[in-house]
């Protein structure tokens, strides 16, 4: 399987830069269906459209705008997105190296993998060799899709993990409730630990399976028997053609928009 | 703030029920950007179009269908997909415990905090709860329903707090070994100097320090040009790679420049 690159760049500690793309961790194991007009079976296409013009707008006349007071936007192109951070938009600069274990999962946010570039697997695979004989993590900040995270790098079966960190700032107080400072009688904690350690077990993430895509699955299957599919008209364009970068972007600002509802 | 409550129900095993309340643990501002025509300033809306005929389809001519092979699609019935929804419950069931070191942390997706809730709490049950995760150090693996989604979770105890971190599942990771990494042999003076390195740059975790100094940056930006000036465009920062045969004159130096 190709591994496919989300990013490219350096990573540097101290005097040492080593060349890496940046890689898919996790693959979500989603059952994906596509939209298709009913009429004609023709996939459908996330498309911009000048509510003005009320025509379809092509990708190079599309700029970001941020909004600074209602309907008033301040346009602004790639390269100036780019110079925000000139410095950590193509550069990984670890600036100290951490034990691992002090890091509390809390700050985890999404972990990806990062691959040696041409030239790069010597220093790569030094990287990783002397995080894991030392168990330590290596602290970055660097800007990707105009965010800019902190990230650990932490070695894994000879790769590097990257795992972005939440902000400090972004983590959310504990609440303090009378209640948490409560005794606990006896009886009710040795009657608790005692149905716990009737339950221990080794774990084994693999027997747990996603129920909704099993169901999905077999949905699938059984419809399979019964009905033939339906073609798509041929279009002579590549199939799901389109700003790529454009709907993932979207469909990003789509979700923060409902998380924040 | 304290953030509000996601939702509400109990923790169960065995014989034992403990009502809870999920709340998120993170919040994120971001700066927010729209999509705008160039040539008018106006914001465009995103629209579904007929890849065939290259016009705007209304909704009620939407539907769904899974693609077998190239161009050919299984009709399905949204209603049907939505059938395969699991059943709204209050109950987080925990399956199993194991010792908290054998959560992979690259299945750790989002974490909350599980808070007693105070108005169905009957008995000492969240405290003795808490006490002996933290005590036998375990977490609960446990399966629940929220919004009409089926988590798979591991309860834990860190300080005195009891989180709820959603798990991603297994087959949804991409092991190293399908990287096809390969080991490139290191001498021993090179590791030797590399560990050096990495222990005199090692401080302890202060997380607090770390700032998001890249969306300010981009507020002064936008402030800037809604002034009207002008912005200066800078190329990124690339590294010159360091070579395989300076790999350790660099380390040296390194460790010279650390000391």
């Amino acid at each position: 399987m190709p591994v496919q690159g989300i990013w490219s760049g350096t990573i540097s500690f101290s005097l040492v830069a080593i060349p890496v793309r940046l890689v898919k961790a996790i693959e979500p194991g989603r059952v994906s269906f596509r939209l298709l007009h009913s009429k004609d079976y023709s996939p459908l296409s996330r498309r911009m459209l000048c509510p003005k013009e009320e025509s379809m707008v092509p990708e190079d006349e599309i700029v970001r705008g941020f909004e600074i007071a209602p309907d008033q936007y301040i346009q602004l192109t790639d390269e100036e997105l780019e110079s925000v951070s000139p410095e950590r938009s193509r550069t990984i600069e670890i600036t100290e190296f951490i034990d691992r274990e002090e890091v509390d999962p809390i700050y985890y946010d999404h972990p990806y993998y990062l691959v040696p570039s041409k030239g790069g697997e010597k220093a790569y695979h030094l990287l990783a060799e002397v995080m894991r004989r030392t168990n330590k993590a290596g602290l970055a900040k660097f800007v990707l899709a105009e965010r800019e995270h902190l990230v650990a790098l932490t070695s894994r079966d000879g790769a590097l993990v990257l795992t972005t960190l939440h902000y400090h700032q972004d983590i959310l107080p504990e609440e303090e409730t009378p209640l948490k400072k409560g005794k606990v009688p006896p009886e009710e904690r040795s009657r608790i630990k005692k149905s716990i350690e009737q339950r221990m077990k080794d774990f084994d993430p693999g027997k747990y399976a996603n129920d909704r895509r099993k169901k999905l699955v077999e949905l699938l299957a059984k419809k399979v028997k019964e009905n033939a599919p339906v073609t798509a008209p041929v279009t002579g364009e590549a199939e799901g053609e389109g700003p790529a970068d454009l709907v993932a972007a979207l469909e990003e600002s789509m979700r923060k928009l409902k998380e924040n509802r | 703030m304290a953030g509000t409550t996601l939702w509400k129900g109990y923790v169960h095993f065995g014989d034992t029920d403990v009502p809870v309340r999920l709340r998120a643990s993170v919040r994120e501002e971001r700066t927010q950007f729209h999509l705008l025509h160039k040539r008018d300033g106006a914001r465009l809306r995103q629209q579904m179009v007929c890849a065939y005929e290259k016009k705007p389809v209304p909704g009620k001519e939407q539907t769904k269908g899974f693609e077998l092979e190239e161009g050919k699609y299984l009709l399905i019935d949204p209603e049907e997909i939505e059938q395969t929804a699991p059943e709204s419950s209050r109950m987080i069931e925990v399956h199993e415990f194991v010792k908290t070191g054998q959560v992979d942390s690259l299945l750790l997706d989002r974490l909350y905090y599980l808070e007693p809730d105070l108005a169905d709490i009957r008995g000492p049950e969240f405290n003795a709860l808490v006490k002996a995760l933290e005590e036998l150090h375990v977490a609960g693996i446990c399966t629940w329903t929220m919004r009409k989604r089926s988590y798979l979770g591991a309860l834990q105890v860190r300080g005195k707090t009891l989180r709820l971190s959603t798990l991603r599942y297994a087959d949804e990771l991409i092991l190293p070994t399908s990287l096809n990494l390969q080991k490139v042999p290191l001498s021993d003076k090179e590791l030797k100097i590399g560990m050096e390195l990495l222990e005199k740059l090692t401080a302890p975790f202060a997380p607090e320090k770390f700032q998001n100094e890249h969306q300010e940056k981009l507020r002064e930006m936008i402030a800037k040009k809604a002034r009207g000036e002008k912005i200066l465009i800078l190329p990124p920062r690339r590294l010159e790679p360091t070579e395989s045969d300076q790999l350790l004159q660099a380390l040296e130096a390194s460790l010279r420049k650390a000391a």
